[in-house]
């Protein structure tokens, strides 16, 4: 009875969980680089049931009668790795990767990785993130930009009035889902060096939007109250068999 | 451990952001005729704290000084710069004030005052028996009396190397700050200078499209953000009746 309760209870927990998830990322639709959160459930543990002896009549052992599950373990979070759409914005420091890589940016926090291209110029010609973060060459070095009439390669080649003044760096990580770690601000951390040389390609005047699919994420919200609601009237159930049990057994 | 109140939080500070973004839009597309408007974008950024899903936050507004379309004009100082740098105001405060707004024009004094009636920067007068003025591309101010045309002076144009960085003052007015670096002047038509336009204006730089389908973005968004809050409100409710 007690596991029961226990189980449904584990139920609307994990579904909170999950509804966090799916606001943040309905909150982050439309911002450029981000990565949804994907939430999946499992079974959490099993105990065996058994019946003691003597409930039937020559019954000397406890008779084993199956497994019962204890409910729903732990949401686990993955990210999603999956390119997101790519606009047209036509500013000059807006960039896009199309394919594999991601920008290198270097944070007070150590080094940071990221798809998302909104970049400028700062005040002193060195090539920011919109935080003002530098952002990285091939070499890991950061970019320093004369003033000109900028154009940037696919290959991140970048040309300051027909002058070649750099190139911007791609990593590459053969599985992100293992090597990286969701940071702040449209960040990933990587536990150690790429692995891979990217095969993406730089696309001036784009970037690339959120990969969160709005349609997935009203009908997952639509699961998620339902599955609640079902877990809250499970426990409402279960309480009222204990009472039944609490109030009723015993009266002769 | 997860809490309701926190993911009531998420989606609350979601829609205080999209309302941010709305108002950012909606002056976008007010200054859709404004000569020399520059458009201007809220970086939303994904909110995280200590590794814990806090939503979105806004990490700055930027303005986008791409070119805007060029159109043909009537008076004779109008000015249009196509590629980088601004035209210089004296604000009425003794300082100057940055612009793309080329709508110059003569006042009663014969100084070159801008839509604002801000006096154009520029190292000439215009004496008091001239006929017509005009501008070259290259910034040379003329004037003329008779048959004869007399340079008057030239203007110069302002650049910096992160104009996106320019603290907006209003009325089509910017000011150096911290952000844009240091103000370098040259002449139009130098090098990294654009060239002037006589008889042009310099149109505001968004596309009405994109904003549109922007501003549809935010109320989708919004919705979806204000279904998830009353959803999260109905399952708090639910866990608070669990006891009957």
């Amino acid at each position: 009875m007690i596991k029961g309760l226990y189980a449904a209870a584990s139920s609307m927990l994990s579904n909170t969980t999950r509804q966090k998830i799916l606001a943040h990322n309905i909150s982050n639709l439309d911002t450029p680089g981000f990565k949804q959160i994907l939430a999946s459930v499992g079974d959490w543990e099993k105990t065996s049931v058994t019946l003691p002896m003597g409930r039937e009549p020559n019954m000397t052992n406890m008779a084993y009668v199956g497994v019962l599950g204890l409910g729903v373990d732990a949401v686990t979070e993955t990210d999603d790795y999956t390119d997101g759409a790519v606009k047209a914005t036509g500013n000059e420091l807006d960039l896009a990767i199309s394919g594999q890589g991601w920008f290198g940016v270097n944070t007070p926090k150590g080094l940071r990785y990221t798809r998302d291209g909104r970049f400028v110029r700062d005040a002193v010609g060195n090539l920011v993130t919109i935080d003002g973060n530098a952002v990285l060459n091939q070499n890991g070095q950061p970019i320093k930009l004369p003033d000109g009439k900028i154009v940037i390669h696919s290959d991140g080649v970048i040309k300051v009035n027909d002058q070649e003044a750099g190139r911007i760096g791609l990593f590459g990580f053969t599985e992100p889902r293992k090597e990286l770690v969701r940071a702040e601000g449209n960040l990933f951390a990587a536990a150690a060096a790429p692995t891979v040389t990217p095969s993406g390609s730089i696309q001036q005047g784009f970037l690339e939007m959120a990969n969160a699919d709005a349609a997935a994420i009203a009908t997952q919200m639509a699961v998620v109250a339902r599955t609640y609601e079902m877990a809250q009237k499970m426990v409402q159930n279960q309480d009222d068999l204990l009472a039944k049990t609490i109030n009723t057994l015993g009266r002769i | 451990m997860t809490s309701l109140n926190h993911v009531l939080d998420i989606s609350r500070q979601d829609l205080q952001s999209r309302m941010l973004d709305l108002s950012v839009v909606s002056n976008n597309l007010s200054n859709f005729n404004t000569i020399g408007y520059k458009s201007i974008r809220t970086n939303f950024q994904e909110f995280l704290d200590s590794q814990l899903e806090n939503g979105v936050q806004i990490a700055s507004t930027q303005t986008l000084v791409k070119q805007g379309a060029i159109k043909a004009s009537d008076e004779p100082l109008d000015m249009a710069i196509e590629g980088e740098g601004y035209f210089a105001v004296r604000l009425p405060d003794g300082k100057t004030g940055y612009t793309r707004d080329g709508q110059f024009s003569l006042d009663a004094n014969r100084t070159v005052v801008n839509a604002n009636g801000y006096p154009l920067i520029w190292n000439g007068t215009i004496p008091e028996n001239f006929e017509e003025v005009r501008v070259r591309s290259t910034g040379v101010i003329e004037y003329r009396v008779g048959d004869d045309w007399t340079q008057a002076g030239s203007l110069q144009l302002y650049r910096f190397p992160n104009a996106g960085g320019l603290l907006f003052l209003g009325k089509n007015i910017w000011l150096e700050s911290q952000a844009s670096g240091a103000v370098q002047a040259g002449t139009p038509e130098s090098t990294n200078f654009g060239r002037l336009q006589p008889k042009n204006l310099e149109m505001a730089n968004m596309e009405l499209s994109e904003e549109l389908t922007h501003m549809m973005t935010i109320q989708r968004i919004f919705t979806m953000s204000l279904r998830s809050f009353q959803q999260t409100d109905q399952m708090i409710s639910q866990a608070i009746n669990m006891r009957r």
